[in-house]
């Protein structure tokens, strides 16, 4: 018998790694009718804000070698419509979601929380500080070590439940800030967020994407994801989500022998929207091929 | 429902310069589609990792019919497919040009490759005993998709004159409209600048327009949320539409071009 499970800690048991990325999945009805949402051990929402945000101009996406940039800017349809029209189907799912929470001030992000935590079927948060598309917070909050060790404290106060902070690879020093998560009491750290990408259309001389620089994801950026979760595991002990250009069973293997608990999938969810069970099947060959009975005995188990 | 399956080529030829006719066995989305949605291909291309998009320019059987014209890598990949060939296929996508039930006179436009959203319209309303008019454009003779059709009656121009009027195709529509009272319903796909066009054009009351549109697309979903239009006015709090889902058929007078 092949165990999938993990266990992340503060009551988060997984029936298998494998999440969904925010921002790739919608709020999980949208594909519904051709994936069944349960074969996935959690799934992580699109960024919600206190209030709706309309998102970026055109144009927001561009396809790049291997890869995508987007400048979506956080477009969703706020606290308040999330709580009526999303509610009812996820609080039915029985893997775990997890919501992902964007803020333009750390009153917000606690606003956000105290109201999330009246709902049972909320396995815990993702804090997005990485948000590399809006002027106000995103990234501002995940590149300065003092304002996310104030946020992090802040927030950590505000919810017993599973906290998630989810960091971008556009900093000097990755691990710090996961050192900064973990020393003010997060359960996990999530990475990477997208990389600073740009693409320039040669005729019309225009950038690509409307804030001229956006974020890259995608298989391009795998082998940063990887390198990211080495660094970040020599410096905490907190669980690691490896994300990044995540594309295949191998792949997930792969971030787990790096030192990442579970992975979320993103951008694949829109070329390979039903990858998830072929990616359930290769983690068991794998481990029957490997002998091996428990996937999380693999975490961390790089040889150096 | 949407169903991400397997379908098999069972006929693909050039029909004009550039532009090909392929015709894909796949009866979980031919059964169940309307005119107006489209559907998204995959392809095994670890470089250009964005499905494609596609409008449903038809239906035979078990079959849906794709008219495509040759722009880069992956129109290119398609036009070396052979019957037998399997084709990754999501679908149906989208919502439709949503005709039947209108009293309204269906009047259909539309600018080279864009006809093949119509040409799915034109056949449902054949079945229906209605034999609409067809504007139909393009830069040259050699680029229109048809030159004549039993289905329709079928009103042509080229930029260069080389067949049909010599000019805008939507001219041809202003023209036509000039002369009509009763409520028409026109239906249109085409380039960017033809949609801007159309945009800009003074259609009286009694004329409503449907257009479908093109953007580029990571999921046909709604799940990225990269394709979008601008709504023309926020009055449903909305600012933006997604083309992917609450298109591709937008009403005219929903939606504005200047962003």
């Amino acid at each position: 018998m092949i165990d999938l499970r993990i266990n992340l800690g503060n009551n988060l048991v997984l029936s298998n790694p494998v999440m969904t990325a925010s921002g790739t999945f919608g709020y999980g009805d949208e594909l519904a009718e051709i994936l069944d949402i349960n074969q996935f051990g959690g799934i992580v929402t699109k960024s919600l804000s206190l209030e709706p945000r309309i998102g970026n101009p055109s144009p927001r996406i561009v396809e790049t070698a291997s890869g995508m940039i987007n400048s979506i800017g956080l477009a969703n349809i706020g606290l308040e419509a999330f709580l009526k029209q999303k509610k009812p189907f996820l609080s039915e799912l029985t893997c775990k979601v997890i919501v992902n929470i964007a803020a333009r001030t750390e009153e917000e992000f606690g606003t956000v929380i105290r109201e999330l935590d009246h709902e049972d079927w909320i396995a815990g948060y993702e804090i997005n500080v990485s948000c590399p598309n809006v002027k106000e917070g995103g990234i501002a909050f995940g590149t300065d070590p003092r304002v996310l060790e104030r946020l992090i404290g802040v927030l950590r106060k505000t919810t017993k439940r599973f906290l998630i902070v989810k960091l971008s690879p556009n900093v000097t020093d990755i691990a710090a800030m996961a050192k900064i998560v973990q020393n003010n009491g997060a359960d996990a750290v999530s990475l990477i967020n997208t990389v600073y990408g740009a693409a320039i259309d040669i005729y019309t001389r225009k950038p690509k994407i409307n804030t001229i620089i956006g974020g890259l994801s995608g298989p391009a950026i795998k082998p940063i994801a990887l390198a990211n979760v080495i660094k970040v595991r020599e410096a905490v002990e907190i669980p690691i989500i490896g994300i990044g250009g995540i594309s295949c069973g191998e792949d997930v293997i792969e971030f787990m022998l790096a030192g990442a608990s579970a992975v979320q999938l993103g951008t694949i969810n829109f070329t390979n929207p039903c990858v998830v069970s072929e990616i359930l099947e290769f983690l068991t060959v794998y481990m029957k091929q490997q002998k091996l009975t428990t996937i999380s005995d693999l975490i961390g188990r790089l040889i150096k | 429902m949407k169903c991400l399956t397997s379908g098999i080529v069972v006929d693909n030829h050039e029909i004009a310069e550039n532009i090909y006719k392929a015709v894909i066995s796949v009866p979980n989305i031919a059964n169940q589609c309307f005119p107006g949605q489209f559907v998204n291909i995959y392809f095994p291309d670890s470089v250009r990792i964005f499905p494609r998009p596609f409008s449903i320019a038809g239906v035979d059987n078990d079959a849906i019919l794709l008219v495509y014209k040759v722009v880069g890598s992956q129109t290119t990949v398609m036009s070396h497919w052979k019957p037998g060939d399997n084709v990754k296929i999501l679908g149906p996508l989208g919502n439709s040009f949503g005709y039947s039930g209108q009293i309204n006179q269906p009047v259909l436009l539309a600018g080279g490759v864009g006809a093949a959203p119509l040409m799915f319209l034109r056949d449902r309303l054949s079945q229906d005993g209605i034999k609409p008019l067809f504007f139909l454009g393009a830069r040259t003779k050699s680029q229109l998709p048809f030159l004549s059709d039993s289905k329709s009656e079928l009103i042509l121009s080229t930029d260069d004159g080389s067949i049909g009027s010599n000019g805008l195709i939507t001219d041809e529509l202003a023209e036509y409209l000039q002369k009509k009272d009763n409520p028409v319903s026109v239906f249109g796909c085409g380039p960017d600048l033809m949609m801007k066009t159309l945009k800009s054009m003074p259609f009286s009351k009694n004329v409503s327009v449907y257009v479908s549109l093109e953007k580029t697309m990571a999921c046909g979903l709604g799940l990225c949320q990269g394709c979008i239009v601008k709504n023309s006015s926020d009055s449903a709090g909305k600012h933006y539409s997604l083309v992917c889902k609450d298109g591709p058929v937008f009403n005219l007078k929903d939606i504005k071009f200047d962003d």
